[in-house]
């Protein structure tokens, strides 16, 4: 008897202590984001070829892009965050300064840039996602809108997500959506906007460039005859996301994910020359006269599979893994595989060596220089859809305090990050990329 | 053969059920097991996106601006 009742007794003690944990899980609530934290993040990144798309597949592709970049993420309940990501990026690109290789001071060549006003570019975009998490923080929903402006292009964005944790928060399943809503300001070869309304000379051409102020050689009777504007001025790309991530053992985890896009509109560059093999040259200096302008589909769909899978090793070492397939409808496939390896060299310090493999199949309508067919109904000499593999090797450095010691003003220095990367593609290109961010938290 | 290819898969995936507590999850909180990309790392992406034709399915954008520079 007294054994049943000391029984009785504990499961009751135990019982009672469950819903004592139980309420106080429901009463005590941790705060998503304790304090506001904002991150400054920079980026210079310079590259070089000899496939320029403006130049149709040749010319220099020398471009240089500063990127300053703030996001700051303010908490402003225990369950809700706001972030706000606004940034600039400046760039100087000798293959846009091309668009018009005549307004410079030295002759028109693909191979030199040219220093007129589309030589440089500033692209702006700010977004700002607002989200909420559920009081068991089981649950999050959140929202964005983000815009972005350059020049000849504007993008509207409307997105929204939502997570599911279960499994003792050991596994986590994730859907977004977003829409963009882009539309073009179409800027053409200069050579080509000269028959915008109608044949060379009309009422309505652009004088902006005149043909009788230079001597056109190879064939003297310049006529794009496939050239013409481009109707529909709007891109509009719809995704769908999903992650599945999951924790396989205390040292490692691994991370599913699907996207579906699909685009329509105008996916062509309106800029950016071609050529056709079965069509005379026109030369001025050593610039070859576009026969018209990039024309590609106005549909793509992409399918890209990701995965991941980080394994902790001891308590210097992890190991970061990445995997994915992507295909479209335009028939480019690609492969790309990567692996960082995070290695802490004291308790504040990191360093991050890693290794990028890429590698794609040419579109069904790239073709070289010079090498596509005026009958052809589709045509680019963008190098960035041809064929190629590409070698990419980084190190970082990575410092992190998570008691904020350092202090500036009243925020406290929380991570610096600075890493460098260099690029390397099988068609010549090649750019290196320098990347810096800081994080501080208000106190 | 056959056996012991199902045995490891069965074993994989009974391992990958086993749940983790709260308080054993010291080594997967650390912040290089995330597995999401880190802030700084996103300028990289970008770039990516626009040398190459594949996108997606690593945490970048994968649509909206020209990227055509």
């Amino acid at each position: 008897m007294k054994a049943l009742i000391t029984l009785i007794f504990m499961t009751l003690a135990t019982w009672s202590f469950a819903q004592v944990s139980t309420d106080s899980s429901e009463v005590y609530k941790k705060k998503v984001l304790e304090s506001v934290e904002v991150d400054f993040l920079m980026s210079y990144y310079s590259q070089d070829g000899d496939n320029s798309a403006v130049g149709g597949g040749i010319g220099t592709e020398e471009l240089t892009d500063l990127t300053p970049t703030f996001v700051v993420s303010i908490p402003l309940n225990d369950d809700d965050v706001l972030v706000i990501d606004a940034g600039i990026s400046a760039y100087s690109s000798a293959s846009s300064s091309n668009i018009d290789p005549f307004d410079g001071d030295q002759g028109a060549d693909p191979f030199q840039a040219s220093s007129g006003a589309s030589r440089s570019d500033v692209y702006f975009n700010v977004s700002t996602t607002y989200r909420h998490s559920s009081d068991d923080r089981n649950q999050i929903w959140s929202g964005n809108l983000s815009f972005s402006a350059e020049y000849d292009y504007l993008s509207l964005g409307i997105g929204g997500s939502y997570t599911r944790l279960f499994n003792q928060k050991n596994t986590e399943i994730s859907i977004k959506a977003n829409a963009y809503f882009d539309t073009w300001s179409a800027i053409y070869p200069i050579e080509l906007s000269t028959f915008l309304n109608g044949p060379r000379g009309g009422d309505e051409a652009d004088y902006r460039f005149d043909f009788d102020d230079y001597v056109i050689t190879g064939n003297p009777n310049y006529n794009p005859s496939r050239f013409k504007e481009f109707d529909n001025k709007g891109r509009n790309s719809y995704s769908l996301g999903m992650t599945f991530s999951q924790i396989l053992s205390k040292n490692m985890q691994a991370l599913l994910s699907v996207d579906l896009v699909r685009q329509d509109g105008l996916l062509s560059t309106p800029y950016q020359r071609v050529y056709f093999a079965d069509t005379p040259d026109s030369f001025i200096e050593n610039f070859h006269l576009a026969d018209d302008n990039e024309k590609l589909p106005d549909t793509r769909f992409k399918v890209a599979v990701g995965g991941r899978l980080n394994y902790f090793v001891n308590h210097r070492l992890t190991l970061r893994s990445y995997y994915r397939y992507y295909r479209d409808d335009w028939g480019i496939n690609g492969h790309t595989a990567s692996i960082t390896i995070p290695y802490k060299v004291s308790d504040k310090f990191t360093v991050y060596p890693n290794y990028r493999y890429y590698t794609q199949q040419a579109a069904d309508y790239f073709a070289p220089y010079n090498e596509h067919l005026s009958t052809d109904t589709y045509y680019t000499s963008d190098y960035d859809l041809s064929g190629f593999n590409s070698h990419q090797y980084g190190i970082g450095v990575g410092y992190t305090d998570i008691f904020t010691k350092a202090k500036v003003f009243s925020f406290g220095l929380k991570s610096v990050d600075l890493r460098f990367n260099y690029y390397d593609r099988s068609t010549g290109l090649s750019a290196f990329i320098i990347s810096a961010g800081v994080k501080f938290v208000m106190e | 053969m056959k056996l012991l290819t199902l045995i490891i898969f069965s074993l994989l995936i009974l391992t990958s059920c086993v749940t983790v507590k709260e308080y054993e999850k010291i080594n997967i909180n650390d912040p290089d097991m995330e597995l999401s990309t880190k802030g700084v790392e996103r300028f990289e992406i970008n770039f990516q996106v626009y040398r190459e034709a594949a996108s997606g399915a690593n945490g970048g954008k994968t649509g909206g601006g020209c990227g055509c520079n």
